[in-house]
């Protein structure tokens, strides 16, 4: 067993001559969470894109459970098995949380439009917002928005769930529900590759964390290893920069 | 020497008649050239946002072309150049057919409009945030399908209200197809005063059509506009609810 469910082997991307990411590599393996911080910048929404191939990288290659993405021939499927978190959510305006959570699972993965509310209703209920359901995003507040919107990855059953600052653009007491939601998961056995600057989340859930500087992955390191001993410099004064901050 | 006013006329055969086929002959005209006029302009709106260069000048060249030739002289271009460009065996399909002048002023008209509204649909995709586009596709649906259940959806929310005023151009701009042949209801107006003399009550009736719809099409539009908003999204002004 245990190939990893995503593996990133020594990726560089450059958009015209800035060099975004710097041969990157990371193994993340099932059932794991790893949390990549790092400033801003430093190529860690560009590293998650990767992954789910919504962005070209010319060096190197990533396999999403095998699959080599430089060369998938149907990345609609490779992306349903990898769901994504965005920052600013992304929900769908102009549809209702269920309509948003359900459109996936019916369009792109052919399931009956009951087979689909099942299965929303199950996620809704899990991050739970379930009596949201029938309501539109805009009168949600920030952490329901994205827990509708980690109900909408999660309908699509993927093997791995990225999330790129979830919960940067939230007020202070969203962020709690949001990350509860997201400690729940990983709990769960859910294979998880988190960007964020919630350093507590990091020491409490993850199994690793990455920090990137300018393209590069600086310091990987275990979570007792990177809070106690972070041996890049470069490391120590962000780390420092951050927890003062919080 | 005054006027004198004979509204009677036009209840009477033929006048009525003309009158009932004319405002018909707009009201169909104007929806045949609105709906496919529509088809196009989304798909041209879309052409000229997408990655693919190639793609972004053809849209390009479309709404230049369709945009700033009079129409008026696209009609003539339609009705006269056209045909004879395309091969034989089709132009003869095309002249045998019944009504040529009214098919010509639909699809001039609808040409036309598709390239103005293809510049609404452009300006309104650019105000949609790109992560949008990010998160349907990351959902693993294709470019093609987050287009038509997300992008385009939320698009037209957005711009109906210049919808309604395009739609309204069309149907005023029927009033040109009478320049090719089609007897709508401007025709049938100067068809009647060239019959009877009685200008000022046709040309009455013809008004009355255009402004009466007018009203009737703000209102399904703003109906429209109030059914579609899109709940929590701030729009022009106003506060959120
Ligand atoms: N499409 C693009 N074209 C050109 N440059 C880009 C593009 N996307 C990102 N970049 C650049 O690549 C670098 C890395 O961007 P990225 O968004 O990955 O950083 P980040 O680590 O996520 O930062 P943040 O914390 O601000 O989100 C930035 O300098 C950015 O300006
Ligand atoms: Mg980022």
């Amino acid at each position: 067993m245990s190939q990893p469910i995503i593996r990133v082997e020594s990726v560089g991307l450059r958009f015209d001559s800035f060099v975004a990411l710097d041969d990157v590599s990371l193994s993340v393996n099932a059932g794991q969470c790893i949390v990549i911080c790092g400033p801003s910048g430093s190529g860690k929404s560009t590293l998650l894109r990767c992954i789910n191939g919504l962005e070209r990288f010319q060096k190197g290659d990533v396999w999403v459970d095998g699959v080599s993405v430089s060369g998938c021939q149907d990345l609609p499927k490779l992306r349903r098995g990898v769901g994504m978190v965005f920052q600013h959510f992304e929900l769908y305006p102009h549809m209702t949380v269920l309509e948003n959570v359900t459109l996936a699972p019916i369009k792109a993965k052919g399931l009956s439009r009951k087979q689909a509310e099942d299965l929303a209703f199950h996620y809704l209920d899990r991050v739970g917002i379930v009596d949201q359901a029938q309501k539109h995003p805009g009168r949600l507040s920030g952490g329901q928005q994205q827990r509708a919107a980690i109900a909408r990855a999660l309908a699509l059953e993927p093997k791995a769930m990225l999330f790129d600052e979830p919960t940067s653009a939230l007020d202070p007491e969203m962020i709690a529900e949001v990350l509860y939601v997201m400690r729940d998961l990983a709990r769960g056995g859910m294979t998880m590759l988190v960007v964020t600057h919630e350093m507590g989340f990091a020491r409490e859930v993850a199994d690793e964390v990455v920090f990137m500087d300018r393209g590069r992955i600086v310091e990987h390191a275990t979570v007792d290893e990177f809070f106690s001993t972070p041996r890049a410099e470069r490391t120590r004064e962000f780390l420092n920069k951050i927890l003062l901050k919080l | 020497m005054r006027y004198e006013f004979n509204w009677g006329l036009l209840w009477r055969e033929p006048y009525f008649d003309w009158i009932v086929e004319g405002i018909l002959t707009t009201f169909h005209l104007a929806l045949l050239a609105w709906i496919l006029a529509l088809c196009l302009g989304i798909v041209i709106g879309v052409l000229r946002v997408t990655n693919s260069r190639l793609l972004r000048a053809i849209g390009t060249t479309y709404v230049e072309v369709f945009r700033n030739i009079p129409l008026i002289v696209q009609l003539f271009l339609w009705l006269y150049v056209v045909p004879q460009m395309l091969p034989r065996e089709f132009s003869f399909w095309w002249n045998r057919l019944d009504n040529v002048p009214y098919w010509t002023a639909m699809i001039g008209i609808s040409f036309y409009t598709s390239a103005r509204l293809a510049e609404q649909i452009r300006s309104a995709l650019r105000a949609i945030p790109p992560g949008q586009f990010k998160a349907g596709l990351s959902t693993g649906l294709t470019q093609v399908q987050v287009y038509r259940y997300v992008i385009v959806p939320y698009a037209l929310r957005i711009i109906i209200p210049a919808l309604t005023s395009e739609f309204l151009t069309v149907f005023k701009n029927t009033a040109l197809a009478l320049t090719i042949g089609v007897i709508e209801i401007t025709a049938t107006t100067r068809r009647i005063e060239a019959w009877s003399f009685r200008g000022i009550e046709a040309y009455t009736v013809a008004s009355l059509t255009y402004i009466a719809t007018t009203i009737l099409v703000i209102l399904f539009m703003s109906w429209l506009e109030r059914r579609y908003q899109i709940p929590g999204l701030i729009k022009r002004g106003e506060a959120r609810v």
